[in-house]
């Protein structure tokens, strides 16, 4: 089982580094994707507390939610918004996978030093967990597209999630909570948000939004 | 206490409900008209649960999800008045926009709606004691006012609530995260699991937290928390944000939900403080941040050419300064508290004032609204004394506030902070009076336009603030003081230093 | 050194360029047609040999040199890599350094000699052959230390000898030294091998001035460093039989054949990369190597 959950959190950074290094919208989107059903399966598996009806409907909604309705969410806005590959980000592809790759040292030294490790039992969760926080977070600084940084976010949100699965799954209703996060901003707010970008700005460039400065 | 339980559930559900009702209402008027009356009924419940506490102690109710202590009870009052006051601005405000065509049907009804909704969530945050639940009344607040930041959609104004969504998402999920850390580092306590997450539980267990997973845990809350409060250098939402919303909606911002962010953070300290053994470390941090902030603030000011914008900085700086005096401790804590009253009073004032100068001068250009008094006395005379309080004039309560601070820096013999804290705050105090003389003198009117349309009792948005901040400037009542050092007594664990005799002036 | 390292060499020597055979008929099974013959490539050698050889007189020692370096350093390199689990002829601690390196000073002589032409092609192809190997030689080499780490020795006889695909890492890292194999072989997605525009080739147009029996020595050392490659990625793949020399000779040659096969399916699925999306699959494979090391770090 131990080893199952290590070649799943494997996955999980194998993920993040493609998101990186990966220019076209359309695959970063299905990447992210798999990467949520990834997670639909690792609640099941990824924890001490036994399978129960909670965790099977909080797995059910993070597949369903992050496999196939933020996805679709995405994919509509592009079409709405004629968005395609990005365009030069800050930080170019080859630069961010280099990136990832700190990112994903930082993370392992980080998670050697949270005792959250010894409580969870494998020992590698929390530095995938950690990796794909900072990746969401690279993708939202060094992005420029709008739905990039939003997809960025739901990647933070999937790094926060692995964490609230593996270590406090067992406390009521904060796991849930996350899955409210996610859906309520990453879904409503940003979408509706594009959609005014978009019909202010006919673009959807976020380093062209520029007008308020200093 | 059966009326006070019964008064805080509807305090919390009035506002909920009502602002749904808003939304469907006939016209803007009928709205707004709404909106001010469930504020002010909220008000009045509100007021009663917080007498009550400081006559009985905390309450609690939602089986102990929910509570009322001194702390949040204060915070709660100055929340209340917030509130009050600029609902009634906001009534005053959009009748002069309904007049002039800028505002229709349906932004009006959204108004009132989102408001509201604010309302809630906003007492939401400060009922709360499960730390997942506060944790979610930000996530609301946020929501609901990045909405209330576009209610009249232009270019500028869907660009700040875009900044503003994405840079306080990303802050809430940090403090997501610092959530779920705090919950993992009480794991070894054996609670019940929906203990867990209770602030009151927390904090008589503190001492046997892991304390690697809660300094961790704190970076999280600091960032995240922060970033919804304008500390710096999570601050870049907060100028545009307050540029390009409606002036009731800046005055909210700065009034109080800037102050309900650091409420949050206030929450945690006790609990880390007590986690690291009282070494100070939380406190080192929020020094650090505190007077960062007041840094930049006070370097950005120097270069502003947007009335409100200059406005938002100045609560960047006063967000600077609160943190300060709670990261300093003792004396600091009391007058970082007493703070948040003053600024929150004096900041509202501040963009009423603005509010209202931009709709007689038609624009916030720091270079075209000249000669205010001339044109508005009343709001004239409210911007300038407003603005003088801000920078920290004597005899207004900001003065003694920021003065206790500093007292408090010097009896700690943190001379560094106490000299960059005076750096601050006088690069502040030129450069505003800079602004402000300009502002409000130079030049006759250069063609005699038509004196604005002043809904009666107008005056009053202006004296009422004005003369609260001149009171507690110069005598501080009794019943206030033992409200602070109660709410103190909470943050910092330990009998704040609160003597205030031999200090007047 | 026992007969049957010797032995594995002479197989080495006479099947490499069988490998080119098989790809070339891979893909033309699945275009539909029916392609060369497979012992194509061994023909081409020999018509090369006895033909005679054409230098140019801009050209010096350097142009002679760098098909007879490219030659005795794969076949360098072929004397250390071990066939599937028995030693090889030239096994020491240390030999894998050796091997990624002798690889390197071969392609430095090729890339010495195309620049010694003076003309703009080789220049071009040169240029890009160097690029993409500065970039492939951290995923080897990396993923090698990852293997090293693992097994704790240096020598590739050992590492071979202990290693199959019993953990994620390893998956990692074949998947880099797949990569490698790619681009070090010059196929599909790097470079073309049929192509015949000159501003398309990388590998091909390097060696564009060669003749006779240089231009056979080169076609050859392709072939071998290709086998050698090949042979290390089936030997880090499949479990070694230790004492059944037979038994490992059938997996090696099974597992190359497989090789073949899988890089025909490759060149036939994809088209080649634009040049510019080159390095970020070399740096992809990179980062496959550093995650793997990284795994097997902690």
């Amino acid at each position: 089982m131990t080893a199952y959950i290590e070649i799943l959190m494997m996955l999980l950074i194998l993920f993040d580094m493609a998101l990186l290094g990966v220019s076209r919208l359309r695959t970063c989107i299905t990447v992210s994707s798999l990467q949520g059903m990834l997670l639909g399966v690792f609640t099941v598996f990824g924890h001490t507390h036994g399978i129960t009806l909670r965790i099977l409907l909080i797995a059910a909604a993070t597949f369903l939610l992050k496999g196939f309705v933020f996805p679709r969410l995405l994919r509509r806005s592009i079409r709405e918004a004629n968005a395609g590959n990005e365009l030069e980000p800050y930080v170019g592809y080859s630069m961010s996978v280099i990136a990832g790759l700190v990112m994903l040292g930082a993370a392992l030294w980080l998670g050697a030093r949270l005792p959250l490790s010894s409580a969870i039992g494998i020992p590698l969760v929390v530095p995938a967990a950690l990796t794909t926080f900072f990746t969401g977070l690279f993708l939202i600084i060094a992005r420029k597209n709008a739905l990039t940084q939003c997809l960025g976010y739901i990647i933070l949100e999937n790094g926060i999630y692995v964490i609230g699965v593996a270590a406090v799954v067992e406390i009521p209703v904060l796991v849930e909570l996350g899955i409210l996060l996610d859906a309520s901003v990453a879904v409503l707010v940003m979408g509706v948000a594009i959609y005014h970008i978009n019909r202010e700005f006919d673009h959807i460039e976020t380093d062209r939004l520029d007008t308020l400065k200093g | 206490m059966q009326y006070t339980e019964i008064a805080l559930w509807a305090a919390l559900a009035a506002p909920l409900c009502i602002g749904l009702l808003c939304t469907i209402l006939p016209t803007a008027r009928i709205a707004l008209g709404v909106m001010c009356g469930c504020v002010l009924a909220t008000a009045l419940a509100g007021f009663f649960a917080i007498g009550a506490v400081y006559t009985s102690g905390t309450v609690f109710i939602a089986s102990s999800w929910l509570f009322l202590d001194p702390l949040s009870a204060y915070h709660y009052g100055v929340l209340l008045l917030v509130f009050c006051l600029s609902s009634a601005y906001a009534w005053v405000y959009f009748s002069q926009e309904l007049r002039a065509g800028h505002l229709d049907r349906r932004q009006g009804r959204l108004f009132a709606g989102l408001w509201c909704e604010a309302c809630a969530a906003m007492t939401l945050v400060l009922l709360s004691n499960n730390l997942g639940i506060m944790w979610v009344g930000i996530e609301a607040t946020t929501l609901v006012t990045a909405f209330l930041i576009c209610i009249q959609v232009s270019r500028q104004s869907v660009e700040a609530m875009w900044k503003y969504i994405i840079i306080c998402s990303v802050g809430m999920a940090f403090a997501f995260m610092g959530t779920l850390l705090i919950a993992a580092s009480a794991k070894g306590l054996d609670l019940a699991s929906h203990d867990a997450l209770l602030w009151t539980v927390l904090r008589e267990n503190a001492q046997r937290l892991d304390p690697r997973l809660i300094k961790a845990a704190f970076i999280f809350l600091l960032v995240g928390y922060g970033t919804k409060a304008g500390l710096a250098p999570m601050h870049s939402w907060l100028p545009d944000a307050h540029t390009q919303a409606p002036s009731p909606v800046s005055a909210l911002f700065s009034g109080f939900l800037l102050s309900t962010a650091m409420y949050c953070i206030m929450r945690y300290m006790p609990v880390i403080e007590a986690a690291t053994g009282n070494a100070g470390w939380a406190q080192r941090l929020m020094i650090g941040f505190g007077l960062f902030s007041l840094l930049i603030a006070a370097v950005f000011i120097a270069s502003q050419k947007n009335l409100k914008r200059f406005l938002a900085y100045s609560s960047i700086e006063h967000i600077g300064i609160i943190a300060l005096g709670l990261g300093i401790g003792g004396l600091g804590v009391f007058a970082a508290l007493f703070h948040t009253l003053n600024h929150a009073v004096c900041k509202t004032l501040a963009f009423f004032a603005a509010g209202r100068l931009g709709q007689l001068f038609g624009t916030y250009d720091l270079r075209e609204i000249q000669g205010a008094l001339h044109r508005s006395p009343v709001w004239g005379a409210g911007l300038f004394l407003a603005i003088l309080a801000l920078i920290g004039v004597a005899p207004f309560s900001l003065f003694m506030s920021e003065f206790f601070i500093l007292k408090a820096a010097i009896g700690k013999e943190l001379f560094l902070v106490a000299a960059l804290l005076l750096i601050g705050l006088g690069t502040v105090f030129i450069c505003a009076l800079g602004y402000l003389l300009p502002l409000c003198w130079e030049g006759a009117p250069r063609e005699k336009s038509e004196p604005g349309r002043f809904v009666t009792g107008e005056a009053f948005l202006v004296y009422i603030p004005l003369t609260a901040l001149l009171v507690l400037g110069l005598w501080m009542p009794e019943p206030l003081q033992s409200v602070l050092q109660k709410a103190a007594h909470i943050i910092s664990g330990a009998a704040a230093a609160t003597s205030l005799a031999g200090i007047r002036p | 050194m026992q007969l049957s390292a010797f032995t594995n060499l002479a197989f080495g020597m006479v099947c490499a360029p069988l490998l080119q055979g098989i790809i070339n008929r891979t893909k033309a099974l699945i275009a539909g047609r029916t392609g060369q013959p497979l012992l194509q490539t061994y023909h081409d050698i020999y018509k090369n040999l006895r033909k005679g050889a054409v230098y140019s007189t801009t050209t010096s020692w350097l142009f002679r040199a760098g098909p007879i370096v490219g030659l005795a350093t794969a076949l360098i390199a072929l004397a250390v890599v071990p066939a599937n689990g028995c030693a090889a002829p030239l096994a020491f601690t240390g030999d894998l350094l050796l091997f990624a390196y002798v690889l390197g000073l071969g392609r430095f002589f090729t890339v010495l000699a195309a620049l010694d032409t003076g003309s703009s092609f080789e220049g071009m192809g040169a240029s890009r052959e160097v690029f993409f190997s500065a970039l492939a030689e951290p995923a080897l080499l990396l993923g090698l230390a990852t293997v090293a780490r693992k097994t704790g020795t240096l020598s590739l006889t050992e590492l071979i000898a202990v290693t199959s695909v019993n953990s994620p890492e390893l998956v990692l890292v074949l998947a880099a030294l797949l990569i490698v194999f790619l681009c070090e072989n010059a196929r599909i997605p790097f470079d073309d091998p049929t192509t015949h525009l000159e501003l398309t080739m990388i590998h091909e147009v390097m060696v564009l001035d060669h003749s006779g029996p240089d231009f056979g020595f080169i076609q050859y050392g392709a072939a071998l460093k290709a086998w050698v490659l090949g042979s290390l990625i089936i030997g880090i793949l499949l479990p070694a039989f230790e004492n059944s020399w037979p038994l490992s000779l059938v997996s090696l040659l099974g597992g190359m054949f497989g090789l073949a096969v899988l890089v025909g399916l490759i060149e036939s699925g994809m088209a080649r990369l634009r040049l510019l999306r080159v390095p970020q699959l070399l740096v992809a494979a990179g980062a496959l190597s550093v995650f793997a090391f990284m795994l097997v770090l902690r």
